[in-house]
């Protein structure tokens, strides 16, 4: 599905984060979004994914009206995100981490054991999926910044999102790493995921996105895949200067 | 590829059945067996005192222990199911047990509203909140002195009016055992259930736990009533036994705080964690009183008692001397290392190696 968002707005006092912006995320595609720090590339996750409400606009997913909708509504329509700071539950196993993204469905249903084997099972392919089966008992705080990184992404994908939105999952993570996790994404989008990452490594933008969408000042200025961005001489100028 | 047995052995902490069924069949003996063996009608109602404390640290344990939420507000809870069932009795006439379920309910009515307003801040502003709750319902009960009997206090109608003080402790002794074992029962399933562990998440990340599509505020609201519900059990409980409420002691911040250092003190993540911390504080403060009287010496004692808690066991005796446990049987354990994709390769092979020999 489409993620689109119409003329949103947000300002935190006198600074406006976002202004004005019109984007359109293309479905089964992996999108980035980039731009100088302070672009409002954040605060725009946070608009669409719910964390705050935006001043004004409209954030439209397929042909569902998310705006201002709690993040949870956003979740289970199909959005699922990871954190700039990544973000686990520190006092929860690996496993437990990932098994807190199945939807209770209910009251009645969320009375139903979280340790049901079929869960387990899935929750352990995921952790598997991203090569951290073996820590799957391990309390989240006492991972690395790279192996959260991964749990985090385990737990979004565990809840079986349609779009994942990812804030710069290069951030402080070593080469052999940051090459899993654009294999993975990669991969991820090849299975029908559709991608939308805020990303600082341009290495990593250009080797795996399909659709860049460029920041400044809270308002796209280019769109466009990769060779066309490289060129672009406004994009230039938001990152050099010059 | 590890299936979800291994999964179970070493990934999810299950909090296993026979370790709470053991302890819960220790707790069955104990309260069996207190009344026979306590030497006189004295230690037996500090005995329903201590199983009072219990409960309401347990109540209080859905809150704070499975949300992190700590609400100082919980002795007004029990203030409002003491005076709801009294004055269900007086005023009403309605059968005293029968006043007591129903003050239950109305008083799991009431934290609808009042928990919609509360846990919509977090944190500090949560705690004063539920300090505010407190002062509010203490002026209403004081003012309010046609329906509630204000600073003259309310008496409450004994539920057996021909029988003996030590028979009265008793009934009320095993009464309170029975209540406590029931809040324990309905915590474990929580604790073991899908609505537990989105209960858990909020606790370690409201906003992760919300990203991840768990609905927190129903979440929390939900678990605001229950454990709403068992506090005004123990409330009424109380209205019954002791017979005679007054709006000073029944709404007091002091009574929060007490059940949040006996939860504390015991390990608010462990299912036992408040009864112990119920038996240590209860017991103590029973006995502060007795030598010391009406001398605050038996706040400070409390007071330090709850500093030394934070400073040296913030996650309580329980949770502590597990973790003790643990590192004597496994002992120390290296750093987790980061493996890159030729690590995990040589890893699942050995592993492929391993299963087939």
């Amino acid at each position: 599905m489409t993620l689109t968002t119409h003329g949103l707005r947000k300002a935190f006092g006198g600074v406006v984060a976002i202004d004005g912006a019109d984007v359109e995320f293309r479905p089964g595609q992996v999108n980035a979004l980039i731009g100088p720090n302070g672009s409002g590339k954040t605060t725009f996750f946070n608009c669409v994914t719910g964390m705050i409400k935006p001043d004004a606009g409209t954030v439209v997913y397929g042909d569902r009206d998310l705006t201002g909708r709690a993040p949870h509504v956003v979740a289970r329509a199909g959005v699922g995100r990871t954190f700039q700071l990544c973000r686990v539950f520190p006092r929860m196993t690996a496993l437990e981490n990932v098994l807190a993204a199945v939807r209770p469905g209910g009251l009645l249903l969320g009375l139903r054991s979280a340790h049901r084997r079929s869960e387990q099972e899935r929750a352990l392919s995921w952790l598997t999926r991203l090569g951290i089966e073996h820590l799957a008992g391990a309390e989240a705080r006492t991972m690395s910044w790279g192996q959260q990184k991964l749990l985090e992404l385990a737990g979004v994908l565990m809840a079986e999102p349609a779009t994942i939105l990812l804030d710069e999952p290069a951030g402080g993570v070593n080469p052999a790493l940051l090459d899993r996790i654009g294999t993975l994404v990669r991969e991820l989008n090849a299975e029908g995921r559709t991608f939308v990452i805020v990303e600082h490594n341009m290495d990593l933008v250009m080797s795996i996105s399909d659709h860049i969408v460029v920041f400044d000042r809270g308002r796209p200025i280019a769109a466009g895949p990769p060779a066309e961005i490289r060129a672009d001489e406004r994009v230039l100028g938001a990152y050099l200067g010059v | 590829m590890p299936n979800a047995s291994d999964a179970t052995a070493a990934g999810l902490r299950a909090p296993g059945k026979w370790l709470p069924l053991g302890a819960a069949g220790l707790l069955i003996v104990a309260i069996a067996a207190f009344p026979s063996l306590a030497p006189n009608p004295y230690i037996l109602s500090s005995g329903v005192i201590v199983l009072n404390w219990a409960v309401l640290a347990t109540s209080w344990n859905f809150v704070g222990g499975f949300t992190g939420y700590i609400s100082l507000g919980h002795g007004a809870l029990a203030g409002l199911g003491g005076y709801a069932t009294g004055l269900l009795i007086t005023k009403a006439g309605i059968p005293s047990f029968v006043a007591l379920l129903v003050a239950a309910l109305l008083v799991a009515a009431l934290a609808v509203p009042i928990g919609f307003a509360a846990l919509r801040v977090r944190g500090a502003s949560f705690v004063i909140v539920s300090i505010a709750l407190v002062l509010i319902l203490l002026l209403v009960f004081q003012s309010w002195s046609s329906v509630t009997g204000g600073s003259r206090g309310l008496v409450v109608p004994r539920p057996f009016p021909g029988m003996l003080r030590p028979e009265h402790h008793r009934v009320f002794f095993f009464l309170y055992g029975g209540l406590l074992l029931l809040a324990l029962a309905t915590w474990w399933l929580l604790d073991r259930s899908r609505f537990g562990l989105g209960l858990k998440a909020i606790r370690e990340d409201e906003d992760k736990a919300e990203s991840l599509g768990t609905p927190t505020f129903a979440y929390k609201l939900t678990v605001f009533v229950v454990s709403a519900a068992f506090t005004a059990l123990a409330g009424g409980l109380y209205a019954l036994w002791f017979g005679d409420l007054d709006p000073v002691f029944q709404f007091s911040v002091l009574t929060g705080s007490y059940i949040v250092l006996m939860a504390l003190l015991g390990g608010v993540r462990n299912l036992y964690g408040p009864v112990l911390g119920a038996i240590v504080v209860g017991v103590a403060l029973e006995y502060f009183k007795v030598e010391f009287g009406n001398s605050p010496l038996h706040l400070v004692t409390t007071g330090l008692l709850l500093g030394l808690v934070v400073m040296f066991m913030p996650d309580g005796v329980i949770p502590s001397l597990g973790g003790l446990v643990q590192r004597l049987r496994k002992g120390e354990q290296s750093s987790i290392r980061e493996m890159t994709a030729a690590d995990l390769a040589e890893q699942r092979k050995r592993e492929r190696e391993g299963a087939s020999s």
